[in-house]
């Protein structure tokens, strides 16, 4: 009927979480190779923890880092031929040339586009359907109309996300290494064990840091459409949780899977306002409705 | 032999760019290009500066490095083919979709990947070769070694901007929605082009917000105020013999959005470098390196000016739709 996915990135985040909300997990953390015991930077984690998801009836997919240089290749190639032997529901790509590697490599598991893959188009999703790609996630900054137009006219599945923080920026190095006195080359300290903000000296503007990755600073929140969502017949639906609680992805989780069971079988969504207080008090810079009906990404907008 | 490409934001720059000894001129189309409309030329504009290189035994590139709407491709399609119809010998292209139907259409023309391809190694280099690009555009930050690898192992085309950032801060462009998350409009013009105000992959100017004061840190404890999250790139010399010596094919000037004068005499500068340096097996430099620190500092000057404009559109354009949401509540409570 419907896939609710989220992230996992390393074996002490899949043990410590509740994930009952969900019917599948993104495994990795695709923006840093260095965060702790990340699955994109340890094939000997793999076997483990796609044992570990199918133990609780879940899809496993595995994430592969998104800004690999020339240098970080060989790690990335390690990770899928440890992979391609595993059980995995597919591998999450947001590098192209990382397509063709997995060509190259024999692999004949399904692949899902990531956010950084840059999709904007359907021309786009033709040209990475012919390397086995057979799920997008559009570009953030496109609107709902869009992604449904992609889905439609490619054809191919998209990945709606549905909560979470936006990811807005993939860097090569690490923000707060650089801005906490780390040197270049130097180990990392994993300082973005902390919440990490980034908010303009002069103003409203916010956004969340995680080293590698800049975020929104407000949740994208799209609990007031859920109807809307699955009457457009879309059916794969993702929170992002990178650097969130063990409570904030169960409690998002489960608001969401009641959701759209409801929304799935016909039933009218009723009072929200509940819920979007309880989903209001878990974002400490508030709501947003990302760029799904063409406004600016912070905005949101309620369903009336 | 390397070839020099020169921005053309204005007529008046491209043709300064060619007195100079630009080997061809780069210009956006109005609407398609990752700058604003001030920045971009006309139809008719574009027509004389291909006309005018054409004369001169020069080249053009038609800059079309937006990431379009799905629905747009049509109206892309039609506009490459008239360009190349006039002359244009090449397109500097983000979308990869896009990408393939020009080069499957008109197998003939260049086809220069966009910055905004956000290319980290030699296996994107291949996917976009094997995609349709002839030349692929390298990040500011990619060292000697990583070129001569890519190129080593690809043989495809090499750009390299003229401009790199030295070091810190976030990646930019190509994986970057900052300015589009707090400002941002889109609106349907007479002809069906969508336009997208804010977001520089989709054809609006970046607002540059990255530029403004921030405050960084854990939870409420800043460790650093009022910093900028990008750090800016800046034109470099020394290592130009040693790109050249890696195989790049295609050096790029930057500075669309820069004045006409201060381009002109960037171009002036480099065309002067690059002919010691092909005139010598040993070039020294030296000789250039003061020169280089006052366009440092006039691009300096003319870059704050800009952002701050930009800044502060993006400000504007966020109360203005704080105002409009206001005013629709108001309405409706009248109601």
């Amino acid at each position: 009927m419907f896939e609710l996915s989220t992230n996992v990135a390393s074996p002490q985040q899949l043990r410590r979480g509740d994930f009952s909300a969900y019917d599948a997990l993104y495994l990795g953390e695709f923006s840093c190779l260095s965060y702790p015991n990340n699955f994109c930077a340890h094939p000997e984690f793999l076997a483990e923890a796609v044992a570990q998801v199918y133990e609780l009836g879940k899809k496993a997919y595995l994430r592969l880092f998104a800004v690999p240089s020339n240098h970080d290749l060989p790690t990335v190639r390690k990770v899928i031929e440890t992979a391609l032997a595993l059980p995995f529901d597919g591998f999450e790509v947001h590098n192209l040339g990382l397509l063709q590697m997995l060509k190259e490599m024999g692999n004949t598991k399904p692949i899902h586009l990531g956010v950084f893959g840059n999709l904007y188009t359907d021309a786009t999703a033709r040209v990475v359907k012919d390397y086995g790609v057979t799920r997008v996630y559009p570009n953030p900054e496109l609107s709902l109309d869009e992604a449904i137009y992609i889905r439609d006219n490619t054809p191919i599945d998209v990945l709606i996300p549905v909560h979470g923080k936006i990811p807005l920026v993939v860097a090569e190095t690490c923000f707060i290494h650089e801005n906490s006195g780390g040197l270049p080359g130097e180990d990392c300290k994993f300082k973005c064990s902390q919440e990490h903000w980034l908010t303009r000296s002069s103003g409203d503007w916010s956004l969340k840091d995680t080293g590698c990755m800049t975020l929104s600073g407000a949740d994208l929140c799209m609990l007031e459409h859920v109807d809307r969502l699955a009457a457009a017949k879309l059916n794969a639906f993702y929170v992002q949780s990178h650097g969130e609680s063990p409570e904030y992805i169960a409690k998002v989780g489960r608001i969401y899977r009641d959701a759209f069971t409801r929304a799935f079988a016909g039933e009218a969504e009723g009072d929200v306002a509940p819920l979007l207080e309880e989903l209001s008090g878990l974002a400490k810079m508030g709501l947003c409705n990302g760029y799904y009906f063409g406004d600016a990404g912070r905005r949101y907008v309620g369903r009336t | 032999m390397v070839m020099m490409m020169a921005p053309g934001g204005t007529r008046d720059m491209c043709r300064l760019v060619l007195d100079e000894g630009a080997d061809a001129v780069y210009v956006g189309v109005v609407g398609w290009s990752r700058r604003g409309a001030e920045h971009e030329l006309s139809d008719d504009e574009i027509r004389h500066v291909i006309d005018d290189a054409a004369a001169r035994g020069r080249e053009v590139r038609i800059v079309v490095n937006t990431l379009p709407s799905s629905t747009e491709i049509p109206m892309f399609i039609e506009r490459i083919v008239q360009y190349a119809g006039w002359g244009a010998k090449g397109f500097m292209i983000s979308d990869v979709g896009c990408m393939r139907l020009v080069k499957k259409l008109l197998p003939k023309v260049a086809v220069h990947t966009s910055v905004g391809c956000g290319v980290t190694n030699f296996e994107d280099v291949r996917f976009l070769r094997d995609n349709g690009a002839t030349h692929v555009v390298l990040p500011y930050r990619m060292t000697v070694e990583e070129i001569a690898e890519i190129k080593q192992k690809t043989g495809v085309g090499i750009e390299v901007f003229l401009f790199k950032t030295p070091s810190g801060g976030k990646i930019c462009p190509g994986k970057c929605m900052m300015s589009s998350y707090f400002s941002y409009r889109r609106w349907l013009d007479e002809t069906g082009k969508d336009h997208f105000y804010g977001s520089a992959s989709r054809g609006g100017d970046c607002l540059r917000v990255c530029q403004t004061e921030w405050d960084f840190g854990p939870d409420d404890s800043f460790i650093r105020h009022g910093m900028t999250i990008k750090t800016n790139p800046a034109l470099w010399l020394d290592e130009l013999p040693a790109y050249l010596a890696a195989g790049v094919d295609c050096l790029k000037v930057p500075g669309r959005d820069r004045s006409d004068l201060l381009v002109r005499d960037i171009v002036r500068f480099y065309r002067r470098v690059l002919d010691v340096i092909q005139g010598s097996d040993r070039p020294d430099l030296s000789g250039f390196r003061d020169e280089l620190l006052v366009f440092h500092q006039r691009w300096k000057v003319e870059r704050g000016i800009r952002d701050n404009r930009l800044i502060g559109e993006a400000e504007r354009e966020a109360r203005r739709v704080e105002r409009a949401q206001v005013s629709a509540k108001n309405f409706e409570v009248v109601i």
